[in-house]
């Protein structure tokens, strides 16, 4: 029987907490929508000890990303076997016209220490994956593809991914399930996007980022700059015209 | 169905009657992609009617094709280029079909979109853009977007669009994106049908050769513009991703130097998926927001002090240049052919004999000649041609290099001449003898890129219609720096290994390709007037039209054939070609079966230059090819040379052409093409054996089949 893929069931009517609502009990949308500050509430959320913390995060570096969408590339590749953007659990947005910084904007998942995805799917689809180091990742069997975890992100834009292929929600499980990946994902594993990176910009790293700030998941990854070899020789600073 | 790496379809619009079809793309999948799908378009859609005599770019019933390759958006490094084909209004003295491409995410997006190319033909009644998204595709009034600058047209579009940047998910029809579409458009210098029109796609990527931005022009189009939300099916994704991780380990550090936007380490942004070092975009210019390439970040070189001797990113003058980029990308203008001086402002040849006296320099073209031609007097005060609206007292000045721009694009004063090209203004200037002289032209109406005495590049800029640009096999001395853009460094290399590396890795084996032997009989046994040259060039040709035009692979990573960080001097080539290539298709080619299909579509090409007027009389270098000295400039200088032998390193900065060598040459090039020696024509028996016999049926029924 087709579904209606827009109707939140009924026992979704049930969640704990919405986008709109975390927005509007005091989360910040920052310009530009890369995050919001994520103010620690409960309404009527479970205690803290059901949610540990996931034992690894994806950061990045967006002022040295390259905007060349390899994270991407490999991302929809090795999940879906194909290359996609929009299927992509990594979402590089490049506005070529922009001034940098500004003109490219990453957006990974953050695997919420309070993850509203997991908190009000219905089904349990989106989970902790205590074997898996408790990333917050969407067993797709379960997924009966409401969009609640997409509608409970509190981030903008939300990092659960619509897959309109399978009618089901993914989301960024740091590689753990990767059928058409070459070497082992997850937690103890290799990701593709970190692999694919030509800029450095991508890294899994172990202890939470800061929640409060905006660079906690977007930082300076780059080592320090070596001297850049210089083809065309030293470079002349006389000139006729200033 | 399509193979894996494929769109699928082939958008094809006739704007003068605003029909819109989907081709499929598995027909003309014999011609690889890119440009030879789009050779094979051209001669179903504009040869086969045979109701126009293929003489002007400007003609309705020219086609434009934009036409990506199977790798293209899959995560190959340096396999994202956009081929552009269609008669070209930059070559002189016929509009020969020829071709550019670029960059950037045009490729990929179109393809995510469902389709491999878009092929325009016919003529709008007013300006319109195509947008594309997904399989919709609508013809859209463009009035409110004529005149204005290629960025601002494409923030107009985004604006169009709906997409917001940096906020939520797009929906389209249950699927999402979070992606504005990627826009291919035309400034000024498009609009007013310059022949030195480029098309531009984001900040700073653009298909300047050719003058294809005046097609988009003549036919009142104005940009196109691809969203998709589909995928690009993959053969063997864990193949693919074992391809890429093979290469990274076997030449972790990656071929060629850094790219002009500043080099390994630097802050860049580029192509889909490109790899490693070559990064052409630099995000940290405050002016040229993303537009940096060679020609262009020196268009407003104005004055070898300006150029800085061989550093275009002085500290200073750098702003200036990149000033000048957003000029050219904004007005949308080849600043390849219409620079004044390039970033290579060597002196030229020291020899008295030389003709390109006084000093030219090594990159110079359009605005250099034209100041040259004031200097002398021929143009400006007391002559016929009125300088206006350029003020040449304030040249060099930031002001000039505007008013220059804005007077080329928009044809006002004498931007009306320089709008022709070069070419075209030497003739109107009754100077044709420059083009082998002041004008350096190579022929067919593109300034030279001073590529002596890399013979082949030359050779191939003689046999296609337009600069080759090909940058992959410099063949100098390794140890010395260049080295085909592998060397530098490391290990020094005999040339006799050095030859031997390059003719295995080529898989034609003959050490005989390599040798630049020049002078005496030496040169027509083994050297550049031999046949080995001739079997060489046509390897490249062939190579290049397929790898690199239709696959699309980039110059800067294709072909490699040396690379100094391998422990044998293998350079990635003939081994990443089709391993990448198979992982994505599924196919299991070869190297060889690349380069037939590239033979194919060059000799497919070949056909539409015959019928266009190509004839082996015509097929001559400009006059300073033949002089001592017309290799002085040339990067590499130190090349191979086999005396009888041995094999050596020689400078060969004083290489030369000479008349009878040249013939000879093509002599043997024809022979090997399979073409008539007297005319230079396809025979029948090549074409059939390329399946191509109703192509040589159409050239047999114009009395054009050798």
């Amino acid at each position: 029987m087709a579904k209606d893929k827009n109707k939140v069931p009924d026992n979704a009517e049930k969640k704990k907490f919405s986008r709109r609502d975390f927005l509007a009990f005091g989360g910040a949308a920052v310009a530009g929508g890369a995050l919001a500050v994520y103010a620690p509430q409960k309404a009527e959320a479970r205690e803290k000890e059901e949610y540990p913390e996931s034992s690894k995060y994806l950061i990045c570096d967006s002022k040295h990303c390259a905007g060349c969408y390899g994270c991407m590339i490999a991302c929809s590749l090795v999940h879906e076997g194909q290359v996609n953007l929009s299927l992509s659990r990594i979402q590089v947005h490049r506005a070529v016209l922009e001034q940098y910084p500004a003109d490219i904007k990453i957006n990974t998942c953050r695997q919420c220490p309070e993850p509203l995805c997991v908190i009000n799917c219905p089904t349990g689809a989106c989970h902790i994956s205590k074997e898996n180091g408790n990333i917050r990742m969407i067993n797709a069997d379960d997924c009966i593809g409401c969009k609640t975890c997409i509608k409970s992100c509190p981030v903008i834009p939300h990092r659960p991914v619509w897959n309109h292929l399978t009618e089901k929600s993914t989301k960024c499980d740091l590689c753990t399930d990767t059928p058409y990946y070459n070497k082992k994902g997850g937690i103890n594993g290799s990701q593709a996007c970190v692999e694919a990176c030509v800029a450095n910009a991508l890294k899994v790293v172990t202890e939470l980022p800061d929640q409060t700030d905006s660079n906690g998941y977007d930082r300076n990854l780059q080592p320090p700059r070596k001297p850049m070899p210089n083809f065309f020789g030293p470079p002349k600073a006389k000139t006729n015209h200033g | 169905m399509a193979t894996p790496g494929f769109g699928g379809k082939i958008l094809l619009v006739n704007l003068s009657n605003k029909e819109i079809r989907a081709l499929d793309t598995e027909k003309y999948e014999p011609f690889g992609g890119g440009h030879g799908i789009a050779t094979a378009l051209f001669w179903e859609f504009c040869v086969l009617p045979g109701d126009w005599d293929l003489q002007d770019a400007f003609n309705p019933k020219n086609m434009v094709a934009l036409v990506t390759g199977p790798v293209s958006g899959t995560g190959v490094p340096w396999g994202a280029r956009t081929s552009v084909s269609g008669l070209s209004p930059q070559c002189y003295p016929i509009q020969w079909f020829s071709h550019s491409n670029f960059g950037g995410m045009f490729g990929t997006f179109m393809k995510m979109a469902g389709w491999d190319g878009v092929a325009v033909i016919g003529r709008a009644e007013s300006p319109v853009y195509i947008n594309v998204v997904d399989d919709k595709v609508t013809i859209e009034d463009a009035k409110d977007l004529w005149g204005l600058t290629t960025w601002k047209c494409q923030e107009e579009i985004w604006k169009k669009s709906g997409i917001q940047y940096g906020q939520e998910w797009q929906e389209i029809d249950d699927r999402y994106t979070l992606q504005r579409p990627a826009i291919v458009t035309i400034g000024a210098a498009g609009e007013n049908m310059t022949r030195v029109a480029s098309l531009v796609h984001g900040g700073g990527s653009g298909a300047g050769q050719g003058g294809f931005g005046g097609v988009f022009g003549s036919k009142n189009l104005k940009a196109i513009a691809f969203l998709g939300t589909k995928g690009i099916k993959i053969a063997d994704p864990k193949g693919l991703k074992d391809a890429r991780e093979w290469y990274d380990k076997t030449w972790p550090s990656g071929p060629g130097f850094g790219g002009f936007g500043g080099g390994a380490g630097e802050v860049n942004s580029c192509c889909i998926a490109c790899g490693h070092q070559r990064k052409c975009h630099n995000r940290t210019r405050a002016y040229s927001q993303d537009s940096d390439d060679c020609a262009e970040s020196t268009w407003f070189s104005l004055t070898k002090e300006d150029a800085g001797g061989l550093d275009p990113r002085g500290p200073e003058i750098s702003l200036m240049n990149r000033k000048g980029t957003d000029i050219v990308q904004q007005l949308g203008i080849n600043g390849m052919e219409t620079c004044f001086q390039g970033p290579m402002a060597f002196p030229t040849s020291h020899n008295p004999d030389f003709p390109i006296q006084p000093e030219v320099p090594a990159y110079s073209a359009l605005g250099w000649y034209m100041k040259r031609m004031y200097d002398m007097g021929i143009i400006g005060p007391g002559t016929k041609y009125d300088m206006s609206p350029l003020n040449m007292d304030k040249f060099p000045s930031m002001q000039f290099m505007e008013i220059y721009g804005i007077a080329l694009a928009n044809r006002y004063g004498i931007g009306n001449m320089l709008a022709e090209g070069t070419a075209r203004f030497c003739e109107a200037l009754g100077r044709t003898d420059d083009f082998g002289t002041i004008c350096r032209q190579t022929m067919w109406g593109f300034m030279d890129h001073w590529s002596m005495p890399g013979v082949d590049w030359a050779y191939g800029n003689l046999m296609d219609s337009r600069d080759i640009n090909s940058h992959d096999m410099g063949m100098g001395n390794p140890s010395g720096g260049f080295g085909g853009f592998g060397g530098g460094g490391g290990k020094k290399w005999t040339c006799e290994d050095y030859v031997k590396v390059l003719a295995e890795r080529t898989t034609g084996n003959n050490h005989y390709w390599f040798d630049f032997s020049w002078e005496g009989k030496q040169a027509y046994k083994t050297g550049i007037f031999s046949k080995h040259k001739a079997e060489f060039v046509a390897w490249r040709q062939h190579y290049w039209t397929y790898y690199k035009e239709s696959v699309g692979y980039c110059d800067w990573g294709y072909a490699k054939l040396f690379n100094n960080s391998h422990p044998k001097g293998y350079g990635h080539t003939p081994e990443a070609e089709p391993k990448y290539l198979n992982a994505v298709t599924g196919r299991n080619h070869t190297f060889q079966d690349g380069l037939e299909i590239g033979r194919r579509a060059w000799n497919l090409k070949r056909a539409i230059f015959v019928l266009q007027g190509r004839h082996r009389k015509m097929e001559k270098f400009t006059g300073y090819y033949y002089k001592p000295g017309a290799s002085y400039c040339g990067f590499d200088a130190d090349k191979p040379i086999f005396d009888g032998k041995n094999w050596e390193w020689k400078n060969c900065k004083e290489l030369y052409f000479t008349e009878d060598g040249v013939e000879q040459w093509k002599n043997h090039f024809y022979e090997v093409e399979g073409w008539d020696k007297d005319s230079g024509y396809p025979k029948r028996k090549t074409l059939e054996g390329l399946g191509l016999k109703d192509v040589a049926d159409v050239l047999k029924s114009k009395d054009k089949l050798a």
